[in-house]
């Protein structure tokens, strides 16, 4: 596992920091059905640390248990050096959360809601500076019913942030906005974390959590798949993609014997094959021996969508039949 | 860490919470339709039945009273049954199921900070609506009313009764729609045995027995007595007083945040 960036480190901070949040061998089941099944990551100060996994994978269930919301079966988890379980009120004044399917009662105003919330904690940020900076205190009178769902999501950071927390939990906070919406959103999150505030996303959408996050847990079927920085997972599991044209008509057959390769798809004159090692050469010298030339070869390393697909493939039998 | 550890003053905001809390809660009390029916319904009844009064004048069969006179306290129970089991839990039943409970419930405020502010929202308009209707009837309307000590007890305690009962729906409802659908299945038959479409006093029998043991019939009766300045029947206080015990324990039983 590399070491990923800590961007506020500075001659206060040890070399080594404490992780802020701390979770070990995290099991949670509803009923018969094991929701997370011995989950363990740590999370450090300062970093964008994404819980990312396909819908029903665990992930919420995950950061319930940290935010104190849920009890867990088995396991440990530290906030702080606090437990969500038995320190829910100490947790309470320095996490805000942002919670999935979460509306508000539909005739409170944005400033009603923000001044309320400022009301809870103890030493809240100024209300109308928040507004400000998340772009929604032109809205300040608006009614709840009336916003629509960037201009909601806006406001639900900024509950999650009045309290001046200096841990954020967002939960699938792009679902369902458009796409400048998203990247504005985007924009927020990492403003959030040059504030100094530690955020946990949580997503589905791996472009996000590529784009945004300095580590990453990947979860499938309450399992870590993957624990690392975006870039190292997208590596490690080797999806690489060169796509060319070649100057013959090729069966899959011929791909298929190339060493690495693990993919092969075909669009109009494009052949695409995923795989892993040295990929674009393997395929030009194995295709020049058949007497094949390539053509507009186009190479570049696996996305973490890629990544994803692989890991939860590989493991994805296993994974059913746990659950 | 060093903001988090020194936390040894958990509840040095909470007064301030609280009146914020009160204050929204409040403004949007005024923004839904309940609180104007538990107010402006039971104003608008009061001048019914003394317009029907003005019809019928004299005494009701044996009773001794007006129309208005026999119907005041069916409509003041009718107002505190319309907080209670309508607005109460419809409102609670939604922040609920909406997931707003929830979201409270991370932040240092507890949820049920949340319960007893709208429970005290509907005491003041319950209370608000009891003195409207009082000095209306009496300055107003001419109605002979002598309200003591006694009037007070058992207004306070037919407002627990019915709010206990609202909060056994907002205890088991899973949602708004499902809490509107058993508030409007207890509402009427609720209404009836109060007397507002016709008085014990006038069926007598059985029925008029049902009625005065039935939680708003019970409340109705002993606010008859003390409107009138005089000692309400043991019964109707006991009554009312078991259910409120029986409709209290059930809405703590079955009570969720979720």
């Amino acid at each position: 596992m590399s070491l990923a960036p800590v961007p506020i480190a500075s001659a206060a901070v040890p070399a080594e920091p404490e992780p802020v949040i701390s979770v070990q061998h995290l099991v949670k089941r509803y009923g018969d059905v094991v929701a997370v099944d011995d989950v363990s990551f740590s999370i450090r100060k300062g970093e964008i640390f994404g819980i990312v996994g396909p819908n029903g994978a665990g992930k919420t269930t995950t950061v319930e248990c940290i935010s104190g919301l849920r009890v867990p079966d088995s396991g440990r988890i530290l906030v702080e050096g606090f437990s969500p379980r038995t320190d829910r009120d100490k947790i309470r004044q320095f996490v805000g959360v942002q919670l999935q399917d979460c509306a508000l009662p539909p005739r409170i105003t944005v400033g009603e809601a923000v001044g309320l919330f400022a009301s809870f904690y103890r030493d809240p940020l100024n209300a109308d500076e928040l507004l400000e900076s998340l772009g929604i205190r032109t809205i300040e009178e608006k009614q709840f019913r009336t916003l629509s769902g960037g201009q909601k999501q806006r406001l639900s950071i900024a509950l999650a942030l009045v309290g001046n927390p200096t841990i954020a939990v967002l939960d699938e906070l792009t679902t369902g906005l458009d796409p400048e919406a998203r990247r504005e959103t985007w924009g927020l999150i990492e403003r959030i974390r040059d504030r100094g505030v530690t955020v946990v996303l949580v997503t589905h959408f791996m472009d996000e959590a590529e784009r945004l996050c300095d580590r990453i847990a990947l979860i499938d079927h309450g399992i870590v798949r993957a624990l690392d920085t975006p870039e190292a997972i997208a590596a490690r599991a080797g999806g690489f993609r060169v796509r060319f044209v070649p100057s013959a008509p090729v069966d899959d057959q011929t791909l298929r014997a190339i060493p690495g390769v693990e993919s092969i798809e075909r669009k109009d004159k494009y052949v695409t094959v995923r795989g892993t090692g040295d990929l674009a050469a393997s395929v030009v010298d194995a295709l020049a021996k058949a007497g094949i030339r390539v053509t507009e070869l186009e190479a570049r390393g696996g996305s973490l969508d890629d990544a994803f697909v692989m890991l939860t493939r590989e493991t994805g039998p296993m994974g059913r039949d746990r659950a | 860490m060093t903001s988090v550890s020194d936390s040894a003053q958990p509840h040095v905001r909470s007064r301030g919470a609280f009146s914020e809390l009160f204050k929204v809660q409040g403004r949007l009390a005024l923004r839904e339709p309940y609180g104007a029916v538990g107010l402006a319904l039971p104003v608008g009844l009061l001048v019914v039945f003394w317009y029907i009064g003005t019809l019928n004048p004299g005494e009701v069969g044996s009773t001794g009273l007006t129309i208005l006179e026999l119907w005041i306290p069916t409509i003041l129970v009718l107002s505190y049954t319309a907080l209670g089991l309508i607005g109460l839990p419809a409102v609670f039943a939604r922040d609920r199921e909406i997931g707003w409970l929830r979201r409270v419930s991370t932040t240092p405020v507890r949820p049920s900070r949340l319960l007893a502010v709208q429970l005290l929202l509907n005491v003041i308009i319950a209370a608000i609506a009891t003195v409207i209707m009082i000095v209306v009837a009496v300055t107003l309307l001419g109605a002979p009313l002598t309200i003591g000590v006694e009037f007070v007890g058992v207004a306070i305690l037919a407002i627990a009764e019915l709010f206990s009962l609202g909060l056994v729906i907002a205890a088991i409802a899973p949602t708004q729609q499902a809490a509107s659908y058993i508030a409007g299945g207890l509402f009427f038959p609720l209404l009836f045995f109060s007397g507002l479409w016709v008085q014990p006093a006038q069926v007598g029998g059985s029925l008029a027995t049902i009625m005065y043991f039935s939680p708003t019939g019970a409340a109705v009766r002993a606010l008859l007595y003390s409107v009138f300045n005089a000692t309400p029947p043991y019964t109707t206080v006991v009554t009312m007083a078991v259910y409120t015990v029986i409709f209290a324990f059930l809405a703590v039983r079955f009570f969720r945040w979720e």
